[in-house]
Formats: structure tokens, sequence, C-alpha cells
């Protein structure tokens, strides 16, 4: 089977000549003129295209348009990005830039956009730029961007800032890259916005984390805001294997501490997690302490004593057993 | 029988679970032809896709993702091997997937590109033959913990297809 993958010189427009001839003969057929492919007459095609109300055609654009950025000339490219002030166009032009370098260019062309969206006037049009920047190599090439970002004015530009980093710590980097997991952890502890911090810290892979980003976990479960807390309680479960001993061992003290049930909630997730069936006792233990959340206990010792092995599996073998009361 | 509000309760819960809902295209990392899927010719078992083009260390081997990835490189032959230098000294491009899976691609030339990097269909090297190989080819494995998986092209390539550079081989 052969499916052919999106091609640059489709791109390139023909146009047909005109035709001014006599009824009485047949007209010849239409002679094929190339054009040369140009930045603006790609941009007006999209332009017209995104106006469709099919959301795949719209993608199909905006991959078309990263995929012609190889050959486009960068200098026209740059140009037309700079010059752009549409939120939806600086995202298509600003993705078309990233795709240059993601392709195996300079980052120059990266930095370019993520210059812009730390210093647009406009906080839409930062929040294109960052937008442009997702699932692709910027954490690597920008510095301390994204501790910038989620400290941004606007929280529109803040919450893209946090998709990012979770996107590219899943799709990116699999959540098994180190340096893009302490990024992340330490652009949620520079957010100003306890819902940024929060959500970041709900939705990352801490597996491959060092010792410096799980100590900032633990320090921000002494937080004054519940959400952060049980956000960094639940970070503290995927913890790499030299800190689940201590991450254990804190979040049994806390949960005895702690009055919130949505972080007592998720620490008990994360000593489920951090435990496996060696967490039975430790859950049993804390069972009485708040009777709301019995049930929720007695659930995960019924799914910890299956023996499953993979913690996807146990957490939805826990959530189908509450379920099946 | 349970509320509606219960029911959805429980379906709110379930979207919230991890998936492994990677699904990357895997394409041809150069113009080459499909030399050996699950089975060799011999049948003996392969578990993998290979494809060939007999101009060794002329064609850049891309890596074989469409999109960004992070690919952890490995270099165990510096030099030009073109019909096989033994097994395990392959070159290799490695893609971790998670959950043990790992997307590998190996044979190819070490060239001043092959280090870690993160890229969508880069040069990692030049097409060749490092490793267990009997000509220049580059080789697409898709595994577990070390078993291998098939079903990421055994509907989308089969043996003796011609591909062109960045056509499609499979989902991974």
């Amino acid at each position: 089977m052969t499916r052919t993958f999106l091609l640059a010189p489709a791109l390139c427009l023909l146009t047909l000549s005109s035709l001014a001839h006599a009824t009485e003969t047949p007209p010849p057929p239409p002679a094929l003129q190339p054009e040369t492919c140009s930045v603006e007459g790609l941009m007006d095609s999209i332009r017209r295209g995104l106006q469709s109300k099919s959301p795949a055609y719209r993608r199909y654009l905006s991959e078309l348009l990263k995929e012609s950025a190889v050959t486009l000339p960068e200098a026209q490219l740059r140009a037309a990005f700079e010059r752009e002030t549409e939120p939806v166009m600086v995202e298509h032009l600003g993705a078309a830039l990233v795709a240059k370098t993601e392709r195996g260019e300079s980052p120059a062309t990266l930095q370019l956009v993520g210059k812009r969206a730390s210093t647009d006037a406009d906080p839409a049009v930062r929040a294109a730029s960052t937008r442009a920047l997702r699932r692709t190599s910027a954490e690597e090439h920008t510095g301390d961007l994204y501790s910038r970002l989620v400290r941004d004015a606007s929280p529109e530009v803040r919450m893209e800032a946090a998709t990012n980093l979770i996107e590219d710590n899943q799709f990116v980097y699999a959540g098994l890259h180190g340096p893009a997991s302490d990024m992340a952890v330490a652009a949620a502890v520079a957010s100003s916005d306890s819902k940024v911090t929060a959500r970041i810290l709900d939705n990352i892979s801490t597996a491959a984390i060092s010792k410096e980003s799980a100590d900032q976990l633990h320090t921000l479960l002494g937080g004054d805001d519940a959400q952060v807390r049980a956000a960094a309680a639940k970070a503290l479960g995927g913890v790499p294997a030299p800190e689940m001993s201590r991450a254990r061992q804190t979040l049994v003290a806390l949960y005895r501490e702690e009055s919130d049930v949505g972080v007592r909630t998720a620490i008990l997730q994360s000593l489920a997690r951090l435990g496996f069936a060696s967490a039975v006792p430790e859950l049993t233990a804390l069972r009485n302490v708040d009777p709301r959340l019995s049930t929720e206990v007695d659930a995960w010792v019924r799914a910890l004593s299956t023996g499953l092995q993979e913690w996807s599996l146990i957490l939805r073998e826990k959530q189908r057993l509450q379920q099946a009361r | 029988m349970r509320s509606s509000k219960s029911r959805l309760a429980a379906l709110t819960a379930l979207v919230a679970l991890p998936t492994a809902a990677l699904a990357y295209t895997a394409v041809a990392p150069y113009p080459s032809t499909v030399t050996a899927t699950t089975y060799y010719s011999s049948g003996t078992y392969h578990g993998a896709v290979d494809v060939a083009n007999s101009r060794c260390n002329y064609w850049g081997a891309e890596t074989g993702v469409s999109a960004s990835v992070r690919w952890n490189v490995t270099v165990r032959t510096s030099g030009v091997v073109c019909n096989g230098n033994g097994s395990g000294n392959q070159n290799e491009a490695k893609l971790d997937l998670g959950s043990g899976w790992s997307f590998r691609q190996w044979h190819w030339i070490k060239t001043s590109d092959s280090y870690d990097r993160t890229c969508n269909r880069c040069q990692v090297g030049n097409l060749g033959g490092t490793g267990n190989a009997t000509g220049p080819h580059s080789h697409f494995q898709k595994d577990q913990y070390g078993t291998k998986n098939t079903s990421w092209y055994s509907s989308y390539t089969s043996k003796g297809e011609a591909l062109d550079r960045a056509e499609l081989m499979g989902y991974i």
C-alpha cells in the first residue's frame, strides 16, 4: 500500500493561460504555467482556507505550511512572521519557522518565535507564539523562556505555556527525559499562578526528575493552596526509585496532618503508586484517619491486592472496582 | 440501577486515565525498497521492517518518525561499514515510548550529526550496514521489554514496496 505524505512541491500553484479563440475550432488544451512558490501566495491560500468550517482541513493547511517551510526562503518567512499581527496567522507562521529548526536547521528560527512569545505587546500574539512552540524541541533552545512565560501578565499565556510543558513532557520526551521534567517542575514552582502550578504538576511525568526537583515538590506540600498541595502530592507518586522512600514517609505523615479531602485523596493515590502491593499496610493504617475516605482506601487496597504490575492497569482496576458497587 | 449522575462521574473518571495514546507516523529515511518484514525469505523470524538502498554512505539516514521526538543515539562503530561488521556493532537511534516500549533504527554510518537530539526527521547518520548486515539498509523495530511488535507496520507496508523519503511505513 502506498500513501504519499504531504509534499511541499504540491504547493506550487499552476495557472491556466487565458483562452481566446474563435468558436469554430475546438480550443487547444490549456497550457500549464509554473509559478514560483512564495510565502505570500501560500499565506493567502491559508488565510482563505482557515475560514473553512472543517477542523480537519484547517489542520491539513497547518501541516502543509509546516512541511513546506523546509523549502521556503527563510528570510521571507521571518519577514512575514515579524510583520503579521493576526494571532491565528502568527501561530501558523511561527509553527512554520519552528518546523525549520525541527527538521535539522539552526535553532535561530525557533528562538525568533520564542522571543516574540515573551516580548510582543499583544497577549493574544504572545499566546499564539507560545502555541507555535508546542511539541517541539523549544525547551532545549530557549533557556529560561518557560519560567518567564508562566509568570506572564496574561493568564492565557501562562496557561498556554503550561500546556506546552505538559505536552512536550508526554509527546516529545515520553516523560523519560530528566532535563525536560526538571524544567517543567522549575516552571511550576516559578509560576505566580496557582492554577498553572497545579495543572503542570498534575499532568507531567516525574519519573526522571532530579533530587533538586523532588526537593521542590516536598516544599510545595507545605503551601497554602490546597490545589497545589494535591498536585504536588500526586507528582510525588511518580518519582524515581531513589526518591520513593522519602516520598512515602512524607506523604504518610502529611496525610495525618492534612485536612483537605482533595489533598488526602491525592496522597492515597501516590502511596498506592509508590508502593504497589507493599503499600497495603500503610493504606490500611490510614483507613480510620478520615472516615470520608475509607471507601477510597478500600478501593485502593482491593486494586493493589490483584497483584497487577503496571500502574495504568492498577489505576484502571481501582476505578472499575469503584464503579462496581 | 445506578443513577445517570454516578454513571457520568464514572465516565469522567475514565477520561482522566493515563493512556498510551502515542501515535506517531513511521516513515522511510531515504528512497528505498522494503526488503524484509515479519519473516526473512528463509522463513526465519525478523519481526521488523528493513528498507534498503544500494548507495551506501550516499543517502542521509533521517530519523524515521514524522514528529518532534527525543532520539537516544548510540554509536558502536565509527568507521564506514556497508556490509556488516558483526552482531551488536550496529549504530542505533532509539526512541523511548514509555511503559517499556522502544522504537529503534539501526545500521547507519556515523557522521557529525550522530548525537542525541530532539528533532523531526533529521539526519542521524548516513545509510550503511553497521552491525549484523549483509548490505546497506535500515532496520526499524518496535518492542516492549525486548519483545518485538509487528502490528505497527503489518497493515501498512509489505516486502517489495518502493518507498520515497518520508513515505509511510506504519504507525507506532
